[in-house]
């Protein structure tokens, strides 16, 4: 379907992250256009008790941003939202005033929510045995804890919403947010995702489901490996991501910077089994997006991949880029940037759509890092080890698929 | 903060040390923190309040009961807590 014919552009006029690439724009495109890895080991306690010991953190102490009473309310999962929720408002150069709260809002994407918050809870009652947990629990481990924190923070009266859409999370945040603002629902709106599920049993639970790469012993940074033969899983990651939206008309109006228009937005659900991906729903999901911005597929010139470093993943979504874009598929250029950052889950589509962003503003293409052995049934342009740059980068895709088979696609496009 | 488990502390003391709690909490100065403080004035609502409450349990060892949280000033918790102590303590 096409815009309505009385839409909205909608623009992206700030950008914030905490991510394992870096806790600032600048850092991470430095980061991420340079192939440097945000993979280590994992620092947390209770390392010793993982088979898994790697994980993509991001180094980012909240201590340091808030006040001690805020700070003992927040999940970490809060936290960090909130942190880039201020940051995207400076970036973004945005005064909201009493006129602007009631049209804008926060639309976030999170998988599991205050995970910590839970975890502790659980083993205050089942391991200490203590009767009656702190009062501040259900309020710091509801999913929706961090968007209401934020609303709070900046007293957006406008629509509030939490997605959870397991990996999809955060894509599907930004593309309903940016319907709304399309559709004349609001002028502005803050969407993004949040991520902070290194906690002992959530990474166990990960752990069981077997999807979890094995540690590179010769360089544990290389341990994340799309697309390559020997690839072994996804590695798990943390942080959140924050893009504030825009129409286009309320952007020019006040004098924004203007990083990039989203010109498409498409969902869909593979109905095929609740881990494994189809090519009939990851490719539904892309045609979704490029009906959306009624865009033919050779428009697309790069797509940030979901690209988990999965035996599954990489090759349905190898085999869905063709499915949609025909021999399209060989001249545009795909990578993923979670060989480097990792999986962030809910938080994974808002940071890839940052960095998705960056490479249309820049003109330039992040790097699939660690890929030296490539997989024969893997034939694109993965974009293998090093940034490439080109004359002009008008339109990219972000994809995001989901345990549960919910894809969300987003299409971002250079301000003409 | 330790608690000596052995004595059963004296209402002053449960004031000072619940103080603390509610300075530590709330950063603020423990001088501003007074038996007399009503705690919705010292900016703690009533979520902040079960959680000094909660810290309290934790660090006297004892349960309070939810009917029995009708708390206005320090002074209040303070004699709360020290009869529980008492009570559950004997």
């Amino acid at each position: 379907m096409a815009h309505l014919s009385n839409s909205q552009r909608v623009v992206i006029t700030g950008l914030s992250i905490v991510s394992p690439l870096g806790n600032t724009i600048a850092e991470l495109t430095r980061n991420v256009f340079s192939g440097v890895s945000g993979i280590k080991r994992l620092n947390m306690p209770f390392v010793d008790e993982m088979d898994c010991k790697i994980a993509a953190q991001a180094q980012f102490d909240p201590a340091n941003h808030f006040s001690k009473h805020t700070y003992s309310m927040l999940d970490r999962t809060s936290q960090i939202a909130l942190y880039t929720s201020v940051e995207a408002i400076k970036d973004a150069n945005l005064i909201i005033d009493d006129a602007m709260k009631p049209r804008m809002g926060i639309y976030l994407g999170t998988g599991m929510g205050g995970a910590q918050s839970i975890e502790d809870g659980y083993v205050r009652l089942y391991k200490e045995g203590a009767s009656r947990l702190k009062p501040f629990t259900v309020l710091m481990s509801m999913n929706n804890a961090a968007a209401s924190a934020i609303a709070l923070e900046h007293q957006l009266t406008g629509p509030n919403q939490t997605f959870s859409t397991a990996c999809s999370s955060s894509a599907v945040a930004i593309g309903e947010a940016s319907r709304l603002i399309r559709h004349g629902y609001a002028d502005v709106m803050l969407a993004g995702g949040t991520e902070a599920l290194l906690t002992f049993g959530t990474m166990k639970a990960w752990e069981a489901l077997r999807t979890l790469a094995e540690e590179d012993v010769d360089d544990i940074g290389a341990s994340c490996k799309p697309f390559s033969v020997d690839r072994t899983g996804l590695v798990l990651g943390e942080g959140s991501a924050m893009l504030v939206l825009e129409s286009y008309e309320h952007a020019v109006t006040r004098g924004a910077k203007i990083y990039a228009e989203i010109a498409g937005y498409g969902a869909a659900n593979d109905c095929n089994h609740i881990t494994q991906p189809s090519v009939s729903g990851q490719s539904a999901t892309m045609q979704a997006a490029l009906n959306d911005a009624d865009l033919s597929a050779n428009a697309i010139q790069y797509i940030n991949a979901h690209g988990t470093g999965t035996k599954l993943n990489d090759i349905t979504e190898t085999n869905s880029i063709k499915k949609v874009f025909g021999s399209h598929a060989y001249e545009l250029s795909v990578s993923s940037t979670k060989s480097m950052h990792g999986h962030l889950m809910g938080a994974a589509g808002a940071l890839e759509a940052v960095i998705t962003t960056l490479a249309v503003h820049s003109n330039t293409l992040p790097p699939t890092i660690n890929l030296a052995h490539p997989d024969l049934e893997c034939d694109l342009d993965y974009v293998p080890n090093h940034s490439k740059t080109l004359t002009k980068l008008e339109y990219a895709m972000s994809n995001s698929f989901a345990f549960g088979g919910t894809g969300a696609a987003l299409i971002l496009k250079k301000l003409n | 903060m330790t608690i000596n488990e052995k004595k059963i502390p004296s209402v002053e003391e449960v004031s000072n040390a619940l103080a603390k709690m509610i300075a530590d909490k709330m950063e603020i100065d423990i001088t501003t923190v007074l038996p007399e403080s009503n705690l919705q004035e010292l900016g703690l609502d009533s979520l902040d309040t079960f959680d000094i409450i909660f810290s309290a349990e934790d660090y006297f060892k004892i349960k309070v009961p939810n009917d029995q949280v009708k708390i206005t000033t320090l002074q209040d918790v303070a004699v709360l807590v020290h009869q529980l102590i008492l009570s559950q303590k004997s």
